[in-house]
């Protein structure tokens, strides 16, 4: 009995608790604020203080009406990355007084898509700005939610140059049917880590061909205790490519054309399959290990991973050994491969012209050198442009890191990402089949036949 | 006594005519907007073609039966209703067997046995993504506790549980299992505690083993009980894929995605509607052949 | 007889076993998880170090909370939880006491009509619903995730058994005294039935408290999303993959309260969750 008046106090309590939060969060919203609300509340959305004096002190110097516009960003790992765009934001507000930029962080690149999907279907108003997956580029287009950047860049004064210091492997995600659709801005490559002091241990050299890679592997093996080399599959496309690269025939060749069953990708699988089956330096069939790959190296249980080059700094402040970082071998000696990834700038249409202006300016000011090596440095991001590694704070940065460093000389080896149209559907076909054949359910040739013909299929309506 | 039958008569149970419908109304309408209307909605939109991340195709354009002839002929559709059924015919059994167990270990009055009972019924109460998270540790290679466990009692075979086809519907079906013996427990606890002792005393005099007693007695005594059981596993069968979300994602090579998951994916990743809708309709067409046949039995049991 | 007497014994014997051998698989989870979250994370967790001769540190909450607004998280949560419920205990009741007090024109049919609502469980309808939810403008926020659930043909369903069973000469009473139909429904048919209306909301605080698929398919922003959405956006942040302490610390995090609470109320709980079950 005495129990039960406690349960009906606690609930009562709950009751009571969740209508005095719910009647706070009417007004207290954080962070992310609604696209509903924004509408209705416009004239209250910029009622800082610091806002308002700030575009009185615009409108004395520039006859330009203030603009807002909102950036839709990823944080996508684990650094204080929400920190470090803020304190860009405060910089290029000081610098440009009449626009206000106001970040929104989702919690990854699929939410940032999907915020701007459900706001648009909903009749709703996007964000000027957003990052998101390079790769994603033609589902955009096709979706047609961005616009080009031409017309800003060659407004520019030295628009080629600016566009030309861009690394060429970030930018080949960029451009479709003659124009330029994105800024590249946190990037990354696939890299092959190695614990370089087990290597020097057993006399052995960083790996240069698919040969010499498997059979580091399989001497650094200790069965039970320590992999040669890990390999995460779990969604496997990104650090496939680099062997299908390697082997000389990327996986993907236009818009609407996708390589799967070429002999050369065919034998890049086998390659996979053989780490196991054949050398046993690495786990049988599908690795689920993205999240568990770093630590079982920087701990020893990885002689060598294959990861993004952003799980670097992760691994460097775990590992007591020297580490390793470079492209992965191709078949033949000498020759390497790797494969870019991460996120762009894309501006979207749906906003008015000063927004998008607005939002070009932005792009400009964070991509300027000393900020691409700044945030590359601090978030552990490959710097986009060249110029950034001209830059005092880049320079000592890799002193410090060299690892840093190899990561851009990588670049040169870099082949695109896997994007295409209906890019969702194609790369759940060929997931789907390169897991069968790793998995040993259908040969690396039937798997791939198979992707191809489905593939071609899911393509057939945008040719 | 002749009074107060007399004041039983239908007019004293009258308010104003229109009181019942306006205090049934609240409900009516969320059933109305939330269940039945949805229902017809999704049949119309199954019989149209609709992708929301490509321009042209944005605008509904009516195809007829176009989207169920595409999931007649997917293998990805045959292979998830596969795996429904696996996972439906492997976790609804071995679910009600556990709890029936469970009921029986924790109905005895040993002491701790209220810890026993604890440890069968908390996971009911945890959200089925906390415990996912959980046992996805438990399902890492190497070092994975439930490997270790495995290994010691003798199991050598793969241990790659989450990215290995053959294991990982089982993996799925085993949190499954985990995470609904005790909820079902408490039914067959309840069960027991109602049927009369003296059925046990008597079989106990006539020396009848406790396994005897427990499958030639209590379990045709429960029969109800299981009927009504297996009704709400079927349907949490059908309608909880958290775990999912958490520990395969329906993968590798679409081996542990089941048909909500699916719907979910076509809806939310491929962004189309039309098959999203005919996917639902599907759906709603087992759920309700299930809850109707559930009907229909306990119907006949309670007659 | 005493042959009968020992076998009765070993059968004991081997029933206490097997009852703690299960137990203990069965909780290992949870306390693998609590042990774990305390654990500094640079200590190595591979096979059977987490358990023996470590350190304890609160870091690993104090690094979760940093890294997730779970605050915020628990904000949205007690507020869906809290509006289902009020809105459940009203609509039920009202609907409940009409059903079984009054005789009216179509009663049959339309509690037929509600009770489509258990012959169709709601997660088949996430694709029309998510479709209604944006017509009505109400995508991302705490509403929609809650709105569906205010009316509940089972609870409706509860609240009309339990005030069948009150008695008829006390409604009768009520009825000639002059009672007006809320007073009716106050002081003659909700006292007997508050348990069964406690336990209706025992079980729909625990139900609504773990949703999962529903709060995600309409919450995008932290202004809307429940801790569960919460935990597994977490669990997806780039780099926490395998970071066991950190998840373990934000797993417990969000299980804590319900939890502790059922701890306390074990009764109750299991009894509401059994009421929530019998048709």
């Amino acid at each position: 009995m005495n129990r039960k008046r406690v349960l009906f106090v606690v609930v009562s309590l709950l009751l009571v608790l969740s209508m005095a939060l719910a009647a706070c969060g009417n007004n207290a919203t954080p962070t992310a604020a609604p696209q509903q609300e924004e509408a209705t509340q416009a004239p209250e959305a910029s009622q800082a203080p610091e806002a308002t004096e700030a575009a009185t002190e615009a409108a004395t110097e520039a006859p330009a009406e203030p603009v807002t516009i909102e950036v839709y960003y990823p944080v996508a790992v684990d650094a204080p990355i929400a920190k470090i765009l803020q304190g860009y934001i405060d910089a290029f507000e000081a610098e440009n007084p009449n626009i206000k930029v106001k970040p929104v962080f989702s919690g990854g690149y699929g939410d940032v898509k999907t915020t701007i999907q459900t706001t648009i279907e909903g009749g709703g108003k996007p964000p000027a700005l957003a990052v998101m997956l390079a790769a994603d580029l033609y589902d955009l287009i096709n979706a047609d939610y961005i616009i080009p950047m031409d017309d800003f860049i060659n407004a520019m004064p030295d628009g080629d140059a600016y566009i030309n210091d861009f690394f060429p492997a970030f930018m080949a995600n960029s451009k479709y049917d003659g124009k330029i659709w994105s800024i590249p801005f946190q990037r990354s490559v696939v890299t092959l880590y190695y614990n370089a002091d087990l290597f020097e241990q057993e006399g052995l050299q960083p790996p240069d061909s698919w040969e010499s890679l498997a059979q580091a592997a399989e001497k650094l093996t200790i069965p039970g205790e320590r992999w040669g080399i890990e390999w995460p599959s779990g969604w496997p496309y990104w650090l496939f490519q680099p062997l299908a690269i390697g082997n000389g025939q990327n996986i993907v060749k236009s818009p609407t054309e996708v390589v799967f069953d070429d002999p050369k990708v065919i034998e890049a699988v086998q390659f996979y399959i053989d780490l196991s089956h054949k050398y046993h330096a690495m786990p049988e069939g599908v690795q689920k290990n993205w999240g568990n790959a770093p630590a079982d190296f920087a701990k020893g249980a990885a002689a060598m991973i294959v990861h993004s080059s952003g799980s670097l700094n992760g691994i460097l402040k775990q590992a007591d050994f020297k580490v390793g970082v470079m492209a992965v071998p191709g078949k033949e000696p000498g020759t390497y491969a790797t494969v870019t990834g991460g996120g762009n700038f894309y501006i979207m249409k749906g906003v008015s012209p000063e927004e998008q202006a607005a939002a070009w300016k932005f792009i400009e000011f964070v991509t300027q050198p000393q900020y691409a090596a700044d945030f590359s440095i601090n978030t552990g991001y490959v710097a986009t442009r060249k110029s950034a590694y001209d830059t005092d704070a880049m320079k000592k940065y890799i002193e410090e890191v060299p690892q840093a460093g190899q990561l851009r000389d990588m670049l040169q080896y870099a082949g695109m990402e896997l994007s295409c149209m209906n890019l969702g559907k194609v790369r759940n076909i060929f997931h789907k089949y390169l897991q069968a054949a790793y998995n040993g359910e259908m040969t690396p040739e039937e798997a791939m036949k198979q992707a191809q013909k489905e593939a071609d299929e899911a393509l057939s309506i945008f040719k | 006594m002749s009074l107060a039958s007399k004041s039983l008569t239908p007019a004293s149970r009258k308010g104003p005519s229109w009181l019942p419908y306006l205090l049934i109304s609240p409900t009516l309408v969320i059933v109305l907007v939330f269940t039945a209307w949805p229902t017809v909605q999704a049949i119309y939109t199954s019989f149209f073609r609709q992708y929301l991340n490509i321009a042209k195709f944005r605008t509904p354009t009516f195809v007829g039966l176009e989207n169920y002839k595409t999931l007649l002929t997917s293998p990805d559709f045959h292979e998830v209703l596969r795996n429904t059924a696996i996972y439906v015919v492997g976790t609804v059994p071995t679910s009600i067997v556990l709890a029936f167990l469970f009921a029986l270990l924790v109905n005895r009055t040993v002491k701790g046995i209220g810890l026993a009972r604890l440890a069968f019924f908390y996971p009911t109460i945890l959200p089925m993504v906390s415990a996912a998270t959980i046992w996805m540790f438990f399902f890492t290679p190497d070092y994975g506790l439930f490997n270790t466990a495995l290994r010691a009692l003798g199991y050598h075979g793969p241990q790659n549980w989450l990215g290995n086809p053959h294991l990982a519907l089982l993996a799925v079906m085993i949190v499954a299992v985990w995470k609904n013996a005790g909820y079902l427990m408490i039914f067959y606890l309840a069960g027991l505690q109602n049927l009369p002792t003296d059925v046990f005393e008597a079989a106990s005099i006539d020396g009848a083993s406790w396994w005897t007693q427990l499958w030639k007695i209590a379990f045709p005594l429960l029969r109800r009980t299981t009927l009504f059981v297996s009704t709400i596993a079927i349907i949490d069968a059908f309608q909880v894929v958290d775990h999912i979300f958490v520990l395969t994602q329906g993968g590798p090579s679409q081996s542990s995605s089941v048909l909500l998951y699916y719907l979910w994916q076509v809806r939310f990743e491929d962004q189309n509607v039309g098959l999203a809708s005919a996917l639902t309709v599907v759906l709603i067409v087992i759920m309700l052949s299930i809850t109707v046949t559930n009907f229909v039995l306990s119907e006949r049991e309670g007659a | 007889m005493t042959g009968s007497k020992l076998r009765k014994r070993l059968t004991d014997v081997f029933l206490n076993i097997l009852t703690a051998v299960l137990a203990l698989a069965w909780a290992s989870l949870i306390i693998w998880a609590v042990v774990v979250s305390f654990r500094p994370e640079s200590e190595p967790l591979g096979r059977g170090d987490v358990w023996f001769g470590h350190s304890v540190t609160f870091a690993n909450y104090l690094k979760a909370w940093s890294l997730a607004p779970f605050g915020i998280y628990y904000r949205n949560t007690i507020i869906i939880v809290g509006m289902i419920l009020i809105a459940q205990v009203i609509t039920i009741t009202l609907a409940g006491f009409a059903f079984a007090h009054y005789r009216f024109k179509g009663k049959k049919w339309l509690f037929f009509f509600i009770l489509l609502q258990l012959m169709i469980p709601a997660a088949a309808l996430l694709v029309p619903n998510f479709s209604t939810i944006r017509k009505l403008g109400l995508f991302d926020t705490t509403l929609a995730v809650a709105l569906p659930y205010f009316g509940s043909a089972f609870g409706t369903f509860l609240m009309r058994q339990a005030f069948l069973e009150v008695p008829r000469d006390l409604v009768d009473a009520g009825v000639m005294d002059g009672c007006s139909w809320w007073q009716l429904l106050w002081h003659v048919y909700l006292p007997p039935a508050m348990p069964t209306l406690v336990a209706f909301a025992l079980s729909s605080i625990s139900w609504h408290w773990n949703e999962f698929l529903w709060p995600l398919v309409v919450t995008l922003t932290e202004r809307s999303r429940p801790l569960t959405i919460g935990l597994v956006r977490f669990t997806q942040l780039g780099e926490i993959g395998a970071r066991w302490p950190l998840l373990a610390a934000a797993t417990i995090t969000v299980i804590a309260p319900l939890f502790l609470l059922f701890l306390v109320f074990q009764k109750q709980f299991i009894r509401s969750f059994l009421h929530s079950g019998l048709k």
